[in-house]
C-alpha cells in the first residue's frame, strides 16, 4: 500500500472529466446506467477504484440533496410532537 | 433549506470553536524537508491549517485550490498581510504521505503551502488536538483506501489561539475577508 503513488493533477483532472461525462450521460438518460456503459467503463478506467466508489456515493448524495431542495423534507409520520 | 443549512453550519462552527481547548491545540510534526516543526515555531505569525491527504478524490484538491485563491485575494486586499500568514497542509494519511509524497502533491498548489507529516502517533495527536475526525477506510485488493476526515481549515493567531475555522461551504473570498478581519482586529488590540 505504501508503494502506490497518489494520482497527479493531470490524472485527477482526467478522472474528474471522465466522471463528469458519465454523469452528464446519466442526467440525459434519467439515470439509466445501461445507456451509458461506454462512459462508465471510461470512468472506471480513468479513476482509482476507491475514487469510483467515492463518486458513486457522492452522486447518490447529490441526488438526495436535490430531491430535498425541490420536493422539501418530508419527515416520517411521527406519533406525537417533539 | 439552504438558508437553514448555512445557519446550522455557522452554529456548528461557533460550537466547535468554543469546544476547542484554545491555546492548547498543538502539534509535533515534520515538514517536507524533514525538519521538526511544532506549533511554537509558528507563534508570532498567523497560520491557516488544513488537514487532508494526497490520495483524496476531490475535497482536498478543491480546498487547497480555495486556500491558494484566498491567499491571492488577501494579497489583493492588502499586500502587507500574506507575509504574516503561513498556510499548512497536515496529512491525515502518514502511512502513504511521507515528505516526498507531500512535496510532490503540494507542487500543484500555492507555493507557500507547507506540508507536514509525522509518525502515525504524531499525526493522530495533531488531528485530535484540533478536534478533526479521521477514519481510514477499508483497503481494496490493491491496498488502496480513502481517509474520511473533517474538512476544516483553522486560523491560528500569533498567540497560537484558534480564531476561526472554515468548512467546505466557505468561499475563497469569505476566507480572505474573514482572515483580513481577524488580522486587523488583532492588530488593533495590540496597538
Amino acid at each position: 500500500a505504501a508503494g502506490m503513488a497518489a494520482p497527479t493533477m493531470e490524472e485527477r483532472k482526467a478522472c474528474w472529466g471522465a466522471r463528469d461525462e458519465f454523469w452528464q450521460c446519466l442526467d440525459s438518460h434519467g439515470d439509466d446506467a445501461s445507456k451509458c456503459e461506454k462512459l462508465r467503463r471510461a470512468f472506471e478506467a480513468r479513476c482509482p477504484q476507491q475514487w469510483v466508489k467515492h463518486f458513486d456515493k457522492r452522486r447518490d448524495f447529490l441526488k438526495y440533496k436535490k430531491k430535498l431542495e425541490t420536493e422539501g423534507y418530508h419527515p416520517p409520520e411521527a406519533a406525537g410532537k417533539s | 433549506w439552504l438558508y437553514l443549512r448555512r445557519q446550522k453550519e455557522r452554529q456548528q462552527r461557533q460550537r466547535r470553536l468554543r469546544q476547542l481547548p484554545l491555546g492548547q491545540a498543538g502539534f509535533q510534526l515534520l515538514d517536507t524537508a524533514g525538519t521538526a516543526r511544532s506549533k511554537a515555531d509558528f507563534l508570532g505569525g498567523w497560520v491557516l491549517l488544513y488537514f487532508g491527504f494526497t490520495h483524496c478524490p476531490d475535497v482536498c484538491p478543491e480546498e487547497l485550490q480555495k486556500l491558494g485563491r484566498a491567499l491571492e485575494l488577501l494579497e489583493e486586499l492588502d499586500p502587507a498581510l500574506p507575509p504574516l500568514l503561513q498556510p499548512l497542509f497536515v496529512t491525515v494519511d502518514p502511512q502513504r504521505d511521507g515528505a516526498a509524497a507531500l512535496a510532490r502533491y503540494l507542487r500543484d498548489f500555492h507555493p507557500r503551502i507547507l506540508g507536514l507529516t509525522g509518525s502515525p502517533q504524531q499525526v493522530k495527536e495533531a488531528a485530535a488536538a484540533f478536534g478533526v475526525y479521521v477514519s481510514a477506510g477499508p483497503r481494496d485488493a490493491d491496498g488502496d483506501y480513502v481517509v474520511d476526515h473533517s474538512v476544516l481549515t483553522f486560523l491560528l493567531d500569533p498567540d497560537g489561539l484558534v480564531r476561526d475555522c472554515y468548512g467546505r461551504s466557505s468561499t475563497a473570498q469569505e476566507v480572505a475577508r474573514s482572515v483580513k478581519g481577524h488580522m486587523e482586529a488583532y492588530g488593533a488590540l495590540a496597538a
